[in-house]
Formats: C-alpha cells, sequence, structure tokens
C-alpha cells in the first residue's frame, strides 16, 4: 500500500508489527483448522476411493489431537489466575473455554463417529448433493456409489467455530466464530440421503433465518460499540459499570443487548426464534442433527454465557428480565407443543428447545452455581442427545431403508431390540430428569442455581414444564416397553462398532454422571476459586472470576 | 444403613433370574430381604425410641450439597417396620397368588423388591433431594406394577395416569425442597428440623411439597389416580397402594410436622383438602360393588384422615396420626389379601355374584371381621385406639379448624362403618337371588398366613396400644407445645367425647348399612364428576390445545418463521428506544430532503416495493424489485456519488438478467395464491423492521465519539495519486479488503457454476466455424470407470449444424444454431455493433477509475454486460464464440493479477501493495495516469469478466442446453421446486 502519512490524529493507527500468537495455547484450535484445510487438499489430490479412509482418520485424530491438547492445556493453566487471553486479547484460554472445547471436542469425536458410519457402503450423506432429487442423474450417482467426502472438512470447520465461539473475547471475533460454525451447518444440513428435497428445504430455512440472525447479532454490535466505545468483553462490562460512552445512551446498550440476544438466542433455539428447529433436526442428516443438537448448543450456550456474565455483567439488572421471558415462553411453549409430536427427531428437536429454556434458567441466575450447573448440564445433555439420535440412525423403515421417524412405527420395540429400547429409554428418562440419570443432577443443579438467585417463579414454571415433557418421554417408553409391535415395525439395523460406540457412550456418560456426578463436578467443571456468597454483589465477582477477561 | 438398599436393589437385579430357575417360590427367598430389614431394625429400636437416631452420611455431589444421608428416629423406625414387615409378608403372598407360568413374572418381582428397597430409602433418607429420588424410584416402579398387565388397555391406561399424576406432584415438590433447602442453608432434613427457616419463600415452599405429598397420598384433588390403579395385581394394592407408597405422602407430611406444623398455609391446606376426601371417597365407597375398588375408595378416604390429623399440628394429633398409619397399614392390608383370596377362588370379586363364602371360607371369613372391626373402629382393635387418640386430638385442639374438622371426620368414620359393613355383608353373606359362589380352588395355608398376620396384630394393637405409646409418643414429642397434659394411646380413656362420637358413627354405620340400596342411588344419582374423566378431559385439552398450537406456529412456513422472529426482534427493541427515550439523546439534525428531484426516485422506489407485494407473476416482481434498486441507484447520482450509482446500476442490471435467466425455468406465478389478510400482516411486519433498522442506524450516530475516517479521506487518495475516492479506497487504500471480496466473489462463481455443472468442468466447449459449418463440439468427460451413467450438460455429441447461407457473413455466427423463430435481426445487428462499443466503454471505465468515475469493477461488469447482450441475442453457441477463454481461466487470471501486483509490492517496494504511479503520454490522448494499482484494478476487471461469462455459462447456456436435450427426448419442462410463498 501507498503509505499514508496522514498525522495520527486524523487516522488511527494501524499497527505494523505482526501479533505475538502464543501458538501452544492456540494449538487445539489450529489443528482443528489444519485438519480442515488438509482436508480439503485431500479432497482435490486424492483419487475417490481413498478418500473416505483418510478423511475419517484424519478428522478423527485431528479431534482426538485437539481433545487431548485440550485436556494439557487445563492441567498448564495457572492455579492463581483464571486465564490468559491471546492475539490481542481477542481469544481467551481459561477453565470455562476450556472446559466448553473440551466437551465440544468430545461430542464432536460421537458425532463423527456417527457420521462415519457406513452401511453397504451407503453413509448418511447423499452421494451427490447436486443432482436434483429424484433423477436418472441421482440414480446413477446412487448406483455408482458416489459419496461427499467434503463432508468431514466441513464438520472441521464447524468445529473449528465452535471452539472459538466459546473461547472468543470480544464480539467481533465471536462473530466470526459464528459465520465459522453455521455456514458448514448451513451446507451440511442438506446432504441427507433419503427425502432430500426436505433436507434441501432445511438447510434453506436454515441459511436464511440464520442469516437474519447474525444480521441481528452484528447490529447488536454496533449498538453496544454505541455504547461502550468497545467490542471487547472487558471494555462493555466496564463501561456497564461506568455508565458508557454518551449521556442517557443506555438504550444503546439494551438495544444492543437485545440484538446481540436474538442472534445467540436464535443459535440456542429459544421460542420465539425456535422455529427452525423441528425442521432443520429432521430434514438434516441424523449424524449431522446430533452433531448440531450437542456441539452447537454446547458452543451457542458457551459463548451465550460468556457474553452475558462477562460483557454483561455489570448490566444484569438490565438484560434479566428479557432473559425471564424468553425462559419462561420457551419452557412453556416447547413443552406444549412437544406434546403433539409424532416423528422421534422432531420430538428431539422439541426436547432440545425445552431444555435450552432449562439452561437458560441457570443463565438468568447469573452467579457461580448458574455457570457451573449450566455447565454440568450442557455436557450432560450434549452426550445423552448425541446417543438418542445414534439410535434414530438405527431404526429404519423395513421398505426404503429410511429412518423410521414416525412414533407409532417404534411399538414394541422393547420387546424386539431391548438393548436399544432400554438405551433410548435411559436417555428418555435423563431428558424428563429422573434421578439416577445425569438429567436430574442437571435439572437440579440449574434450578437450585435460579432459586439461590431469587428467580423461583422461573423453577416453578420450569419444573411444571419438565412435567409434561415426561408425559411424553414416558409415552415413548411406554409405546416400546408395553404396546405390541407395530404392523410396519421397523427394521432395526445391528449398531457398527461406531454407531455402537457413540451409543456406549452416551450411555456411560448418562449414567456415571447420573449416579457418581461427585468426581465430575469436583474435578472436571471449574470450580470458583473462593465462593464468597456473603453479599450478592461478592456473588457477582465470584460468577465471573472463573472468566479470563 | 446402605447395606439395606443395597440388599434390596441387588435382590431386585436377581429376581428374574431367580423366577426363571425356581418360578413363584423364588418369592420365599426375595421376602427374605425385607424381613431382615426388619430384623436389622428391631435390636436398635429401644436406642431409637430412647432419642438416639441411626445415622449414616455419604458425600455424593459435595458441590451441590448433595450426599447419601440416612437418619432413623422413632418415625422412620415406625415406618421402616411396616414397609419391611408389611413387604415380606406381601413377597410371601405372592409365593402363592401367581402361578409360575405368570407371564412377566420376573420382572414383576425384581420390581416389587425394588420397590421395597426405595420405600425403605425413603423413610430413612435424611437428605431432601435423596428423598426426592427414591420418592420418583417408588413412582417409577409403581409404575410397572400398575402396568403389570401391558396388553390390557386400562391397566396401560391406569399407570399412566398415576405415573402422570404422581410426577406432576413429585416435581412441584421438588421444586419446594430446593426452596427450602436454599432457605435453609442445608438439605439435610434433620439440619432442617433442627432449625426451621421461615419466611414467604418457605410458606409458598411448603404449599409446593405439600401439593406432592397430597399427590403421592391421593387426597383431592389428586385422588383420581387410586382407584384406576386397582389394576394392579392384588399384591401389589395390598402393599403400594394401602401400606407403603401412599403412605409416603402421608410420611412427609408427618416429617416436616414438627418444625412447619403451625403454619397455617400448611395446617388449612392439609386438614380441609384431608378431610374433605375423608368424607368424598367415603361416600363413593358405599356405593361400589368391586370389593377392591371398595377398599380403594375406603383407602382413600383414610389416607384423607391420617392427612387431615398431622395437619392438625399438635404433640396429640401427631400421636395420634402415626398410630392411625399403623393401624390403618394393619387392616387395610390384610383386607386387600383377602379379596386376593376371594378373587383367586372364585374368580370374581363383585359383590353382587359373592354369596355364602362365611362359610365356605370361614377362616378367611374371621381374619376378614378382625380387620374390618379395626376398619370401622371398634374395640378392642388397633384402629379403634387409633381413632379414639385422633378424635380427642381434634378436640384438644380447641380451634375453629379443628372443630369443623372433627365433625368432618365424624362423617367420614360414619361413612367408614357403613363400607365395612357393606366389605362384609358384600364378601361373606348369604344374598337372596344368589346361588351360592363356588370355590374354585379353595385357598392354600400359606396364602391365608400373611393376611391371619396382619389381622391378629390388628388385634394386638388394639391390646397393647399402651405398649406401642412410648414409641409414637418419641416422635410425637419433637412437635412442640406439648402442654402438660399429653395424651396417651390406650384402650379405655373413659367415658369422654370421643366414645360418645364412636358410638355415633357406629349407628350411623348401620343405618347406611340398612338403606344401602338408598345410599347407592343416591350416591350415584348426586356423584361428582368422575375426576377420572376431568383427568381425560385436561389431556385432551391439553393435547388439543398443544395440536392447535402446533399448527398455528409450526406450519413450516420461512415467511411465518421469519415473522416471528422480526415481531419478537421489534418488541425488544422498540422497548429501549421508547422506554429509554432515545430520540431525545444528541444525535445530528435529520436532512430530509435536498433538491426536489429526490423525490421522484423515492417516489418510484416506495411504488415498486409496494406493489412487488401483490403482483402475482415471478417476472413482473424481480423487474419490480429491480425498480427499487434503480431509484436507489438513483437517489445515489442525485446525492452525488456517481461511482456507488454506476456500480448500483450495474449490478441491477446483472442481477435482473440473472434473475431472469433463472426464471425461465420455474413457473411464470408464485404458485400459491397468498391471503390478502397474511400480506397485509406481512406489510405491517416489512414496514416496521425497515422503521426500525432506519431509526437505530441514525440514532447510532449519537453514540459516534471520534473523528470520522472519511475526514482523512481526500488526502490518502492525493497520496495514493488517484483523485476518485471510492476507486481509491477500493484498489489502494483498502486493497486488502477488496483482495478479500474478490475471493470471495470467485468462490461463489465456481460455487453457482457447480451446482449446475455436476461434473467437474473440463474444458471451453468448443465451438469454431469451418467452411460452410459451424461445429460445435462439446468436449467428452473423462470416462470414470465406476459408472456407466452419462452427466446430463456436457456429454452431448453434436449440434453439427450446415447452415443455408454458408458464403455470407453473419452478424452473429451462433444464431445458427438457433430455431429462425427464435432469432431477431434487429437485435443481432444491434448486438454486433454494439459489443465493440462496450468493450471500448468498459476499457474507459478500468482506465479512468483512479481519477474518474469507474473502475475495474464497473469496467468488468460492463465488459460482462456486453457477453450477455450477445449471448441474448445469438444464443449459447454466440457465447461460447465471442470469449473464447474459459471462465475459470479468466477468474483465475484475475486474482492472479491481483495477488501479483500485491505480492510485486513486496519484492520490488517496501511492503505488500506497496505501489508506484507514473504517466503515461501518448499520442492524441490525454496522459494516462498509470498507477500499480491500475495493474489490481486489471486483476479486478478480468476475475469480473469471468464471474459473469461463469454465471451466462450456468445459468444460461447450462439450461439452455438441458432445456434442448428435454424437448428432443420429448419431456415437457418440468418444475423442479415449488417455492414457499404463504
Amino acid at each position: 500500500m501507498i503509505p499514508l502519512s496522514l498525522s495520527e490524529t486524523t487516522l488511527p493507527t494501524v499497527t505494523t508489527q505482526a501479533p505475538d500468537l502464543d501458538y501452544w495455547l492456540l494449538s487445539p484450535l489450529l489443528v482443528v483448522f489444519a485438519a480442515g484445510v488438509i482436508g480439503v487438499i485431500v479432497e482435490a489430490f486424492v483419487p475417490a476411493q481413498r478418500r473416505y479412509s483418510i478423511q475419517t482418520a484424519l478428522a478423527m485424530v485431528a479431534v482426538g489431537v485437539a481433545f487431548v491438547l485440550t485436556l494439557v492445556q487445563v492441567g498448564a493453566l495457572p492455579a492463581d489466575s483464571a486465564g490468559l487471553t491471546l492475539a490481542f486479547a481477542t481469544v481467551v484460554v481459561d477453565r470455562p473455554s476450556l472446559f466448553f472445547q473440551g466437551v465440544i471436542l468430545a461430542l464432536a469425536l460421537a458425532s463423527l463417529l456417527l457420521i462415519a458410519e457406513r452401511r453397504d457402503g451407503e453413509s448418511a450423506f447423499t452421494g451427490q448433493a447436486a443432482a436434483v432429487p429424484g433423477s436418472e442423474e441421482e440414480r446413477a450417482h446412487v448406483l455408482a456409489g458416489s459419496q461427499h467426502t467434503e463432508v468431514y472438512p466441513l464438520v472441521m470447520f464447524a468445529v473449528l467455530g465452535m471452539q472459538l465461539f466459546t473461547a472468543a473475547n470480544d464480539f467481533l471475533t465471536m462473530f466470526i466464530a459464528l459465520e465459522v460454525m453455521s455456514l458448514p451447518l448451513y451446507l451440511l444440513c442438506g446432504l441427507a440421503r433419503r427425502r432430500r428435497l426436505f433436507s434441501q428445504e432445511a438447510a434453506l430455512k436454515y441459511f436464511l433465518l440464520g442469516a437474519f440472525s447474525s444480521a441481528f447479532f452484528l447490529f447488536g454490535i454496533a449498538m453496544v460499540y454505541g455504547y461502550a466505545g468497545a467490542v471487547e468483553f472487558a471494555a462493555v462490562r466496564a463501561a456497564g459499570s461506568s455508565g458508557g460512552l454518551i449521556d442517557g445512551g443506555e438504550p444503546l446498550l439494551l438495544i444492543g443487548i437485545a440484538m446481540i440476544g436474538v442472534g445467540m438466542l436464535f443459535k440456542v433455539g429459544t421460542v420465539p426464534f425456535h422455529n427452525w428447529k423441528p425442521d432443520v433436526y429432521q430434514g438434516a442428516p441424523t449424524p449431522i442433527t446430533a452433531l448440531m443438537a450437542s456441539g452447537t448448543l454446547v458452543a451457542a450456550f458457551g459463548a451465550m454465557l460468556r457474553v452475558f456474565y462477562v460483557a454483561f455483567g455489570t448490566t444484569v439488572a438490565q438484560w434479566r428480565p428479557m432473559l425471564w421471558v424468553v425462559a419462561i415462553l420457551t419452557m412453556v411453549v416447547a413443552a406444549v407443543i412437544a406434546v403433539t409430536q409424532r416423528d422421534i427427531k422432531r420430538l428431539l428437536a422439541y426436547s432440545s428447545v425445552v431444555h435450552a429454556g432449562f439452561i437458560l434458567t441457570a443463565v438468568v441466575a447469573a452467579n457461580a452455581d448458574g455457570l457451573t450447573g449450566a455447565m454440568f448440564y450442557l455436557a450432560a445433555y450434549g452426550f445423552t442427545t448425541v446417543g438418542a439420535f445414534a439410535i434414530v440412525t438405527l431404526v429404519r423403515n423395513p421398505d426404503n431403508g429410511a429412518e423410521a421417524g414416525d412414533l407409532t412405527q417404534w411399538a414394541g420395540l422393547g420387546r424386539t431390540s431391548p438393548f436399544l429400547a432400554a438405551s433410548l429409554g435411559l436417555f428418555l428418562l435423563a431428558f424428563a430428569g429422573i434421578p439416577l440419570t445425569s438429567g436430574f443432577i442437571g435439572k437440579f443443579a440449574v434450578f437450585e442455581a435460579a432459586v439461590a438467585a431469587g428467580a423461583t417463579p422461573l423453577v416453578v414454571v420450569g419444573v411444571l414444564s419438565s412435567a409434561v415433557t415426561a408425559f411424553f418421554y414416558v409415552r415413548i417408553i411406554v409405546l416400546m416397553f408395553f404396546a405390541e409391535p407395530a404392523e410396519n415395525a421397523p427394521r432395526v439395523l445391528k449398531p457398527g462398532i461406531l454407531t455402537g460406540t457413540t451409543v456406549g457412550l452416551g450411555v456411560a456418560a448418562t449414567l456415571l454422571l447420573g449416579i457418581l456426578p461427585g468426581p465430575v463436578l469436583e474435578h472436571v467443571i471449574p470450580q470458583p476459586a473462593a465462593e464468597t456468597s456473603e453479599a450478592v454483589a461478592a456473588e457477582h465477582t465470584a460468577a465471573d472470576s472463573l472468566f479470563a477477561r | 444403613m446402605i447395606w439395606l438398599l443395597v440388599a434390596h436393589f441387588t435382590a431386585a437385579a436377581l429376581a428374574p433370574a431367580l423366577v426363571r430357575k425356581w418360578g413363584r417360590q423364588a418369592f420365599f427367598a426375595l421376602a427374605l430381604v425385607p424381613a431382615s430389614a426388619a430384623i436389622w431394625a428391631l435390636p436398635r429400636a429401644p436406642g431409637v425410641i430412647a432419642g438416639e437416631p441411626e445415622l449414616f452420611f455419604l458425600p455424593w455431589a459435595p458441590n451441590y450439597q448433595l450426599a447419601l444421608a440416612f437418619r432413623m428416629d422413632a418415625l422412620s423406625l415406625v415406618m421402616l417396620l411396616l414397609a419391611a414387615g408389611i413387604g415380606a409378608l406381601i413377597l410371601l403372598y405372592c409365593a402363592r397368588y401367581f402361578s409360575d407360568d405368570e407371564p412377566g413374572l420376573g420382572r414383576f418381582a425384581g420390581v416389587l423388591t425394588g420397590f421395597a428397597g426405595a420405600m425403605i430409602g425413603l423413610v430413612l433418607a435424611n437428605d431432601l433431594i435423596q428423598l426426592y429420588l427414591y420418592w420418583e424410584l417408588t413412582t417409577v416402579f409403581s409404575y410397572l406394577l400398575i402396568g403389570h398387565y401391558p396388553e390390557r388397555r386400562d391397566s396401560r391406561r391406569a399407570a399412566a395416569m398415576a405415573i402422570n399424576v404422581t410426577t406432576m406432584g413429585g416435581l412441584t415438590m421438588l421444586v419446594g425442597l430446593v426452596i427450602l433447602g436454599e432457605s435453609a442453608g442445608t438439605y439435610l432434613i434433620s439440619g432442617i428440623l433442627a432449625e426451621p427457616p421461615s419466611g414467604t419463600a418457605v410458606t409458598v415452599a411448603l404449599v409446593l411439597i405439600l401439593v406432592g405429598a397430597l399427590s403421592k397420598s391421593a387426597i383431592f384433588p389428586f385422588s383420581l389416580w387410586l382407584p384406576a390403579a386397582m389394576q394392579a395385581p392384588t399384591p401389589v394394592s395390598a402393599y403400594l397402594h394401602a401400606a407403603a407408597m401412599v403412605k409416603a405422602g402421608v410420611y412427609l407430611i408427618a416429617r416436616l410436622t414438627p418444625a412447619f406444623g403451625d403454619i397455617p398455609a400448611w395446617q388449612y391446606t392439609a386438614v380441609i383438602l384431608g378431610t374433605a376426601t375423608m368424607i368424598g371417597s367415603g361416600w363413593r365407597a358405599l356405593r361400589q360393588h368391586d370389593l377392591k375398588l371398595l377398599l380403594a375408595h375406603g383407602t382413600v378416604s383414610q389416607l384423607g384422615f391420617l392427612t387431615a390429623i398431622f395437619g392438625i399440628g399438635t404433640r396429640d394429633a401427631a400421636l395420634a396420626g402415626l398410630a392411625m398409619l399403623c393401624a390403618h397399614a394393619l387392616f387395610k392390608a390384610p383386607l386387600f389379601l383377602v379379596v386376593g383370596i376371594i378373587d383367586h377362588s372364585t374368580g370374581t370379586r363383585d359383590l353382587r355374584e359373592l354369596s355364602g363364602l362365611r362359610k365356605k371360607m370361614p377362616v378367611v371369613f374371621w381374619t376378614s371381621v378382625v380387620a374390618l372391626m379395626s376398619m370401622a373402629g371398634l374395640p378392642p382393635m388397633a384402629g379403634f385406639a387409633a381413632k379414639e387418640a385422633a378424635f380427642g386430638a381434634f378436640e384438644h385442639a380447641d380451634t375453629l379448624l379443628a372443630t369443623l374438622a372433627l365433625a368432618g371426620v365424624v362423617v367420614g368414620t360414619l361413612f367408614t362403618v357403613g363400607y365395612s359393613l357393606r366389605f362384609l355383608w358384600g364378601a361373606f353373606f348369604d344374598k337372596e337371588n344368589t346361588s351360592p359362589t363356588p370355590l374354585l380352588h379353595p385357598p392354600g395355608p400359606l396364602f391365608v398366613a400373611p393376611a391371619i398376620v396382619l389381622a391378629a396384630l390388628s388385634l394386638l394393637g388394639g391390646f397393647g396400644a399402651s405398649l406401642a405409646d412410648p414409641v409414637f409418643a418419641s416422635y410425637a414429642d419433637t412437635v412442640p407445645g406439648a402442654g402438660h397434659d399429653p395424651a396417651h394411646l390406650a384402650l379405655w380413656h373413659g367415658l369422654s367425647l370421643p366414645l360418645l362420637l364412636t358410638a355415633l358413627c357406629l349407628a350411623g354405620g348401620l343405618l347406611l348399612f340398612r338403606w344401602r340400596v338408598m345410599v347407592a342411588w343416591l350416591g350415584a344419582r348426586f356423584a361428582l364428576p368422575e375426576a377420572g374423566n376431568v383427568y381425560r378431559r385436561i389431556v385432551y385439552y391439553l393435547s388439543s390445545f398443544a395440536t392447535q398450537v402446533t399448527g398455528l406456529t409450526q406450519r413450516g412456513s420461512l415467511p411465518l418463521y421469519l415473522g416471528t422472529i422480526l415481531v419478537s426482534l421489534l418488541v425488544v427493541s422498540t422497548a429501549p428506544i421508547v422506554w429509554g427515550r432515545l430520540w431525545t439523546l444528541d444525535v445530528p439534525p435529520v436532512r430530509w430532503i435536498d433538491t426536489p428531484p429526490q423525490l421522484i426516485p423515492a417516489a418510484i422506489i416506495i411504488i415498486a416495493a409496494l406493489w412487488t407485494l401483490i403482483v402475482r407473476g415471478r417476472l413482473f416482481a424481480v423487474v419490480l424489485v429491480g425498480m427499487t434498486g434503480y431509484g436507489t441507484a438513483t437517489l445515489f447520482a442525485l446525492h452525488g456519488a456517481p461511482d456507488l450509482a454506476l456500480t448500483q446500476f450495474l449490478v441491477e442490471t446483472v442481477s435482473l438478467v440473472v434473475f431472469v435467466l433463472v426464471l425461465r425455468r420455474l413457473p411464470p406465478q408464485f404458485s400459491t395464491p397468498v391471503l390478502r389478510s397474511r400480506r397485509l400482516v406481512n406489510l405491517a411486519i416489512g414496514i416496521g423492521s425497515g422503521i426500525l433498522v432506519a431509526v437505530m442506524a441514525y440514532l447510532t450516530l449519537a453514540g459516534r465519539q471520534a473523528e470520522s475516517i472519511s475526514e482523512g479521506f481526500p488526502a490518502a487518495a492525493e497520496e495514493a495519486g488517484g483523485s476518485n475516492i471510492v476507486s481509491v479506497l477500493l484498489v489502494d487504500v483498502r486493497s486488502w479488503d477488496t483482495m478479500g471480496e474478490i475471493s470471495v466473489l470467485a468462490a461463489v462463481a465456481a460455487g453457482v457454476a457447480s451446482l449446475l455443472f455436476v461434473r467437474r468442468r473440463t474444458r471451453l466447449p468448443h465451438t469454431h466455424i469451418e467452411t460452410g459449418r459451424i461445429v460445435a463440439r462439446l468436449p467428452q468427460p473423462p470416462s470414470n470407470g465406476e459408472s456407466e451413467w452419462s452427466p446430463l450438460p456436457l456429454t452431448y455429441v453434436g449440434d453439427i449444424i450446415t447452415p443455408r447461407v454458408a458464403h455470407k457473413p453473419l452478424w452473429l455466427p451462433g444464431v445458427l444454431t438457433l430455431a429462425q423463430e427464435r432469432r431477431s435481426i434487429i437485435f443481432e445487428v444491434v448486438a454486433r455493433l454494439m459489443f465493440p462499443v462496450i468493450i471500448l466503454i468498459s476499457v474507459f471505465l478500468l482506465l479512468t477509475g483512479h481519477s474518474h468515475v469507474g473502475g475495474g469493477f464497473a469496467g468488468g461488469i460492463v465488459a460482462g454486460l456486453g457477453l450477455m447482450v450477445r449471448y441474448l441475442a445469438g444464443g449459447r453457441h454466440e457465447l461460447y464464440l465471442s470469449l473464447r477463454l474459459p471462465p475459470g481461466l479468466l477468474i483465475g487470471l484475475g486474482l492472479s493479477i491481483t495477488t501479483g501486483t500485491a505480492l510485486a509490492g513486496a519484492i520490488f517496494g517496501t511492503e505488500i501493495f506497496a505501489g508506484g504511479a507514473f504517466d503515461l503520454h501518448l499520442p492524441f490522448l490525454e496522459p494516462i495516469h498509470l498507477t500499480s494499482a491500475l495493474a489490481f484494478d486489471f486483476g479486478v476487471y478480468v476475475l469480473v469478466i469471468g464471474l459473469i461469462q461463469d454465471i451466462l455459462y450456468s445459468l444460461g447456456a447450462g439450461i439452455d442446453e438441458q432445456a434442448e436435450k428435454d424437448s428432443r427426448t420429448g419431456k415437457a419442462p418440468e418444475y423442479e421446486s415449488e417455492e414457499v410463498t404463504a
């Protein structure tokens, strides 16, 4: 560029020094990113028949390595500080972010197992996405055994976005992470092997609505910038306590919170921004649904907790009413609608909406218990939901091999496939929050936090909504174990080693977190160093003392 | 204590295997488990009664203060003995009740044993959450037990109803427990009882807990599930629904009474609902024909009695309540067992069909008589002693509530006597018009033994009432306010009011029995609505409401979803604007209008936008949308931004053409007509969102603190050697941004093309002119060994057309491939003549961009439009002919040039994008101001041409070719997608 010798006052100085990056601390992100990039190169240069094995190995190894690196970093964090910030304080490495990243990577690995599963050479993805559904060309591709191994790099990028989403330390980085996470998912949603028009419609809806919500998020950032004069969380937080840059500028902050909230609540899928969820969950290939329902939800809540606890941590009173309303609406409306669902994937989608409402109660709590409660809840829910979707992939229509979504077909499954039905039953009980499953501890944790924060009415609504949801979970269990097998009984595939591992992981996590939550709570979930619950103010500092700023 | 639970759950897990091996005899082994629990407790009883509870504590999730905490005090001891003792007897009874080939017996045995374990855990738990855990476990187990006959529809329904009602109650209770625990700062029950918290939150918590307790104990309005649960096998009814599970609610009330018994909300709720239940259900029991249902309603009635007693909250009441609880378990369980025996032996339990069993089953008859006497509260039974104490407690409580309640429970007891007589008469006595019931198989001794044991205990309990008194008093004394004259349990209290009331009840009961037909008729005539129906109606309404809500909000319509989000956004964003009076901020003044001509494009934009909402044709809609774009461009121009205007004009044109190209393959009209009302709503939402965004964009200006960066732009442009700021910004000051943007453009081009050309594009379609004919030969794609199919677009070989007039030069050679009716000579001539001019203009725009209007992007689009014109006039082969370079090459070339310029700056200059400038003096022309940015701009130019060519290839030529192929194969063009418009 032609050097601009303008006076310092008119143009802000642009840095001339490259940032000093700590590559070691960024390594979990970089490994996943590198796997994505290498995956793209593999697509370009490796012959088609060898891509599958290379891509799966690459993706799984990368996620595994990133997971290990994340664990190592937890150990390497200095004990006396919350964490470190990197790259001009755009990325943060602290205990919550590492926890969320670890959970996301584990869930991504479980989802990858589902993605990689092939039966008779058939994956869950279409052979050729660009072929017109139902056309001769599509049939030819199916016969030729075409496959899209581009799925793997796409998943890698999505996972990278999820990781970064929970670790972003300013709004712009967070926005970039949001897009990096979302764009591959939009695409992946449209790649289902069967019912392709449906899948494409889902992708289109998700994309359009997602684009809008991203735009709102950006608008919100602009508003917050107008209020605080900065996009860094720490600066926004400081502005929140000092009253902002301009007199009477608080509405700017409020609009900013509202719009950023809309963007995040959309990703999380709470009422009234939930509409996409059932359609997309149903239309997307089930392994991708599993990834979205677990990883994306964890990432979105991870980011949301950071935004609302750190950036808006000094303006709790301003955003609490909004989240109250959203949480109540979510828990009530989604629970009511869920009762009518007849399709397993849609039902799980609504269940995910309801759970988002439950976790919101922890966000509303805005205290240290809320944070740890939400963390536990997210981890517990993530594993359970991945397991549930893994089971969905196994139950197929007898005639065309598509997934048997219709719940009436699941009748009597407990007799024909007892282990599968028992696993799903366990997952459903966990969703319902029955004791001795992880769901109970999670619910207890978030509700306890909410009660401690004085949000008792929210908890009452939450529990009533649990009762309604328990109704439909139990109905499925009844259907599976007590009803006669349906006429058009589905064909239950024998779980391969990949799907089997995922189901097993889900069952193990659900039981372990339910029966022995102690060790997890003690060692895995970060705890605030010194709990000083003397005053509300002290509690607030305890709440975000976990976050590095 | 933990081992008791472990033993039960282990036994439960082993039960199916045992049953498989030993058949029903396995129940003997299983009965040992609860029996051992009772035996474990007995030696510890003296210490416990003396006030030294057994304790156990193991942290579970210390972060949430969750712990495995157990504590056995007098109340727990009594409950444990009941649950374990009766549990053992019931398991023995099962060994004769079932046959070996009963389906699902293994599961049943396991669940029943597990239930006993859960019940023991429930009464021993010293942690609120532990308590809840076992509470829910009993719910789940009871669900499985009620649903023991899954093939029966009633059984399934009853099971579902029971679990729904009790789970709902349980969850409500959980909220209460959490609030209570949070207020007390501990979840240890003993800790809470030692230092009871108080306050509104605690009252709320207690009411919520009470809801849970009442639902578990089937108190009005939750009584419905218990009679329905009689679908369960009789041992289950005897255990769960008489002795154990339904007592959980009463137990919880008893447990919390010492600390909270004096809170009015707690008292009133428990006493009023308890009494009402006692009367209502007693009345219903009087008209039942099914012995089991009679007992079920009777149980509900008695549970109401117990609730009312504990609800009084005095020390005497607690004593009486616990005594009554034991007495009830001891008489109700044997009665259920007797019903089971009768059912088993005769095949019916309808009292209209039973007759003469008194003589055929004398042992069973006398057992029943003892139990019924206890139930009716006749001396010398345990029931009598307990009921006397209860009446006494009501009397001594000396409040209006207690007095009213006393009247209520007397009526209830009167009904109890009535239905006790009804049971005795119905089950055993000879009836007119009914032949003696034949015995299918007489009951064996082991089958009857548990009932006899329990009935005998009822009798012993009466005589030993004063012996049991210290045990119950050990609990009752924990209730504050004992006074100096505490009541004692005894068989004989002297002539007092309670005794008088007992006599009254007896007399009344006899009368009721005397007029039983009329009572039954009256009951049926003035029956309250059946609770089961109410429940079903609620479920039905809930599900139909849910269906409606789903239908309303979840119809899969994208506009609706988007509308929802936008409306929510409007609400959440408008609120702060209005609330914070944001317009009072110090914002720059609004400049409404600069010149009157601006009104014209503004009006056009508004009209076109509104019109778009009305039209039905897709093409027209696209044109109208385009008009809003042109209008905006005009506004830009009028505002003094020619660069923006030019670019906008060009982009609008390209998009319009692209739209048209795509719309060729779609139906001409929107598929579904949109309702007028919906359109109006959409219109309102759109206008609202637009205004919101505009207002926010404007108000944000108030937040501007720093100097605008654009202040420095003129100087920067000067520095960069240009005078067109926009252009300089694009190619120089912010060339990094432009690099990024054109990379995205390249990616978009690849994406668009790849959607149509499924396969990798191999080479440029090879069209050339030979003498006398045009050869348009499309290359064969590389053969793919895996498949035999031929992809659609690029394989067709042929199109060899011999022109009719070979020697005459053509304006556009490509038109030869077009059908005659599609040709337009004028268009061809104009297109041919215009093409060089257009290209010249584009080059001009490229060169002058740095100092005047124009730039590489605008130039590239203009050149692309030239291509477009030739394509539209001459068809796809003309397109292939007019620019022989493939789009991929152009795009790549453009990217290389821009990147090269950037890197050259680093190599020859000081940094990436460093540049230089000099003036080129050519004859006849103004000196051309050349900068390195021009080279960069040239890259952009080439790339944009490639992009438009790519779009034309894919959306234009590619679709043409498909259509041609379709028409050749006789396939009508089909519309591949249905647009969602609603």
